[in-house]
């Protein structure tokens, strides 16, 4: 893993940093593994009102803080007032409660959330770990700009030691007894210390669990799982990254691409299962919609009306369209072929390779452009490409707003769709509260991104740890281990 | 003398305000706006404009440099953009352990390529010469991480004697640092060998052997002494040359020094960092190699005679 920038959670916008900081703290709400709908968890219950605008919170008494500041609604309030703070620079925590336009306090329990829309999102971004934490005042100032190497939280874990380029230790806190109401153990972690170790190299990582130097290995290359589950000594725990890990964007503004015939047509030529098999070993599952089984809202019927490999199809569809094999084989209109740039990073240059011929076999002829990520992420936002690869993570359906609304043009609209009644449901999903409706809106918006072929989603990706059995029950809990269970065989 | 120093001082000089120029320029070659690429791909335009404020990257080309150099000269490299920290804290966090490292490498090498290379010459054009020549060879092109690869793998994960990523103790040196040594000690095995050939056929040896002195006693006290001259300038070059080889090493190790350090800085973008590690580098590199040459006048004199007539 890489080492974070700081575990200030308010100025970090490491994964990494959240990962390490949710010992060190807790979340108001909680997701269920089983179910993933939303619990109380800090917060001991919530209740947000009928239009939505207000969320009451009841926070959870007999917490404290490592340094002994009781968890009070106040110290919520503080903690959300900071982070709404401009000068704070907050990055990823500002963006979670983006949309709350003041908090309260009234007593010491109840926290109550203001907001100027109703956020269907922020319920959600309340369980995201580590980022949303309550922080203590008072350690912020004391410790003022090394506040980010000297945190401070409500965890089952206080912060040790950070020793820079290698390590950070986190021991257990004795007066932990609040842990989520799945744990098993409702008293303090089991483990007296976790060492985080930062292993740059994904080998050396793996070098280091094979000589037990290490005992859990995080982000396992989906190459390297299949020894693991092999081998006796260790365990692999997978979930589902909650994300797409690979789809083809097709700018619409193109004016072959404009044409949704050649959309299908690349769609229906795609063979999903090469690809897993070659790309990530055969460890995903093939992605029919923008969104994965993993995300709220997923709607499972997009696997029956999703497109499919159809050779024959994509053809048909182009001849539909007027283009009809040359003799190079290729597909031709007007005396012009049908011939595209597909602009990738390296990293999936693999998947580019296949995905080329695969399109050549119904007459569409590639062009592979591998530029740097910096250089490709600038030029697809800004519509100058054909056909590009992309992958995202993300826990709500609220990304395909990012990835779909009209106003995100120039941002991560890379295809450039303008469909009002697209805006109109992805800005419904945003304000819809209840879980039922909201579902039905997403299911609409998913059917309207398949129908209308803005994308080809091509695999939704796991994500590996292996743990040596040395180490016990370790468990998953929002694509994340939780080691309030876990112990040590001596 | 104090010509030749002055000399090496000012070239050395000249040097490292060439690299000062190309580290200040590195984040003017990048394609594209490089405060977006590092801000990625939701930066709002103000949180571009407040960055490109933050680096001074809205005035002109001249006045960023002066701005540069002068905060530079106060020790100011600018803070790092991933952790906030200034730059100059980040490198010296780091730079202790590679200096453990390289130093520590540099003394196997010795002891390798010394020893090899007296060995190599005593028994001149025999089997054991050939041996070590053909080690020499091998070290020389076997690729360092590679070496460590191997390492690793047959010391560490099959027979579990290092650890790996395991902290910066004895224990954990001693890969990292054979394997730089190995690769370092070749350059000093050969010169020692030849050195001592060359040394072993002079007439005082053969004096030497006349009055029956013992062999051991003629190998190092009469003809080392003599070969060691050479061999230590190319120890203290080794020794820059080292400080800025452990990169690839450090990492194939997880070695917390500058070369991770380094890749981690161009992996997250962090270019004032990146510029601040080249500079800092650089001015060691250079440093080292005046402290070299001047040494290595004192020792031999013959070295500043030779550069006045040049």
């Amino acid at each position: 893993m890489q080492e974070p920038d700081t575990l200030d959670v308010h100025k970090t916008s490491m994964s990494i940093a959240s990962v390490i900081t949710n010992h060190l703290g807790g979340t108001l709400l909680t997701v269920n593994a089983d179910t993933n709908e939303i619990e109380s968890n800090l917060a001991e219950s919530y209740q947000v009102s009928e239009d939505g605008k207000t969320i009451t919170l009841k926070i959870r008494q007999g917490v404290t803080l490592s340094d002994g500041t009781p968890l009070t609604a106040k110290v919520y309030k503080d903690t959300f007032d900071r982070i709404l703070n401009p000068e704070t620079g907050a990055t990823v925590a500002a963006s979670l409660i983006g949309g709350i336009q003041e908090t309260s306090a009234p007593d010491e329990q109840t926290f109550i959330i203001e907001l100027a829309a109703p956020s269907a999102p922020l319920l959600r971004n309340l369980t995201s770990r580590g980022y949303l934490q309550p922080l203590s005042m008072a350690a912020i100032e004391k410790h003022g700009a090394d506040y980010g190497r000297n945190p401070v939280g409500a965890g089952p874990f206080i912060f040790k030691e950070w020793v820079t380029g290698q390590s950070i230790t986190l021991e257990r806190n004795d007066d932990y007894n609040w842990p989520h109401a799945s744990a098993k153990n409702q008293g303090k972690a089991y483990p007296d210390q976790i060492v985080y170790k930062f292993i740059q190299d994904q080998q050396t990582m793996l070098a280091a669990l094979d000589s037990g130097s290490i005992d859990v290995a995080m982000e396992v290359p989906p190459k390297d799982v299949q020894r693991y589950r092999d081998n006796p000594d260790y365990y692999v725990i997978e979930a589902e990254r909650q994300g797409l890990g690979l789809f083809l964007e097709m700018n619409l503004e193109n004016e072959t691409l404009s044409d949704l015939n050649v959309r299908k047509a690349i769609n229906m030529a795609i063979n999903k299962d090469a690809i897993i098999k070659a790309v990530i070993n055969g460890e995903g599952t093939p992605a029919y919609g923008p969104i994965p089984s993993a995300v709220f809202g997923y709607d499972p019927n997009v696997e029956s009306y999703g497109h499919k490999l159809n050779k024959d199809e994509a053809i048909s569809l182009l001849e539909q369209s007027g283009y009809t094999k040359n003799s190079n084989g290729i597909m031709e209109k007007d005396g012009s072929e049908l011939t595209f740039e597909l602009s990738i990073m390296t990293q999936h240059n693999q998947a580019a390779q296949m995905v080329q011929a695969m399109l050549k076999d119904v007459g569409i002829d590639v062009n592979i452009q591998s530029l740097e990520a910096g250089t490709l992420i600038e030029k697809v936002s800004q519509g100058e490409f054909q056909l590009s690869f992309l992958a995202y993570s993300y826990i709500d359906p609220d990304i395909l707003y990012l990835l779909f609304h009209s106003s995100q043009i120039g941002g991560l609209n890379h295809v450039r769709a303008q469909n009002s009644e697209l805006d109109g449901l992805l800005e419904k999903g945003r304000t819809t509260i209840d879980p039922e409706e909201r579902k039905q809106v997403y299911a609409q918006v998913q059917e309207i991104v398949v129908e209308n072929a803005y994308w080809a989603p091509i695999y939704a990706e796991k994500v590996f740890f292996v743990v040596n059995k040395r180490v016990q029950d370790v468990k998953l809990m929002n694509v994340n281990l939780d080691y309030q269970d876990s112990w040590v065989k001596q | 003398m104090k010509h030749f120093i002055i000399n090496r001082v000012l070239s050395g000089i000249l040097v490292i305000f060439g690299i000062s120029v190309f580290s200040f320029l590195l984040i003017h070659f990048i394609p594209g706006d490089p405060v977006k690429i590092m801000l990625g791909i939701n930066a709002s335009p103000e949180q571009v404009e407040k960055l490109n404020h933050h680096l001074g990257l809205d005035k002109p080309l001249l006045v960023q440099y002066w701005q540069y150099i002068t905060n530079a000269f106060q020790g100011d490299f600018g803070t790092s953009l991933k952790t906030g920290r200034p730059v100059l804290i980040e490198i010296l966090d780091r730079f202790p352990e590679t200096v453990k490292l390289a130093i520590f490498g540099l003394f196997v090498a010795v002891v390798i390529g010394v020893s090899l290379g007296i060995v190599a010459a005593k028994f001149k054009d025999s089997f054991i010469d050939k041996m070590c020549t053909a080690f020499a060879t091998l070290g020389i092109s076997i690729p360092s991480f590679w070496l460590g690869i191997l390492l690793v793998l047959v010391f560490s994960v099959k027979l579990a004697w290092f650890p790996i990523a395991n902290g910066t103790g004895f224990r954990d040196l001693i890969l990292p640092a054979f394997t730089l040594g190995v690769v370092a000690s070749t350059m000093i095995m050969r010169l020692t060998r030849n050195g001592m050939v060359e040394v072993l056929s002079n007439d005082y040896i053969r004096t030497a052997r006349a009055k029956g002195l013992d062999d051991g006693l003629i190998l190092f006290r009469h003809a080392l002494r003599n070969v060691l001259i050479p061999v230590v300038t190319v120890i203290g070059l080794q020794l820059a040359a080292l400080l800025g080889g452990t990169v690839i090493i450090e990492q194939v190790f997880n070695w917390p020094g500058l070369g991770t350090l380094a890749i981690g800085a161009i992996m997250s973008r962090d270019f004032p960092l990146i510029q601040g590690i080249v500079l800092f580098m650089g001015v060691m590199y250079v440093t080292i190699n005046i402290l070299v040459d001047v040494l290595y006048s004192i020792i031999d004199p013959r070295v500043e005679m030779g550069t006045k007539e040049a």
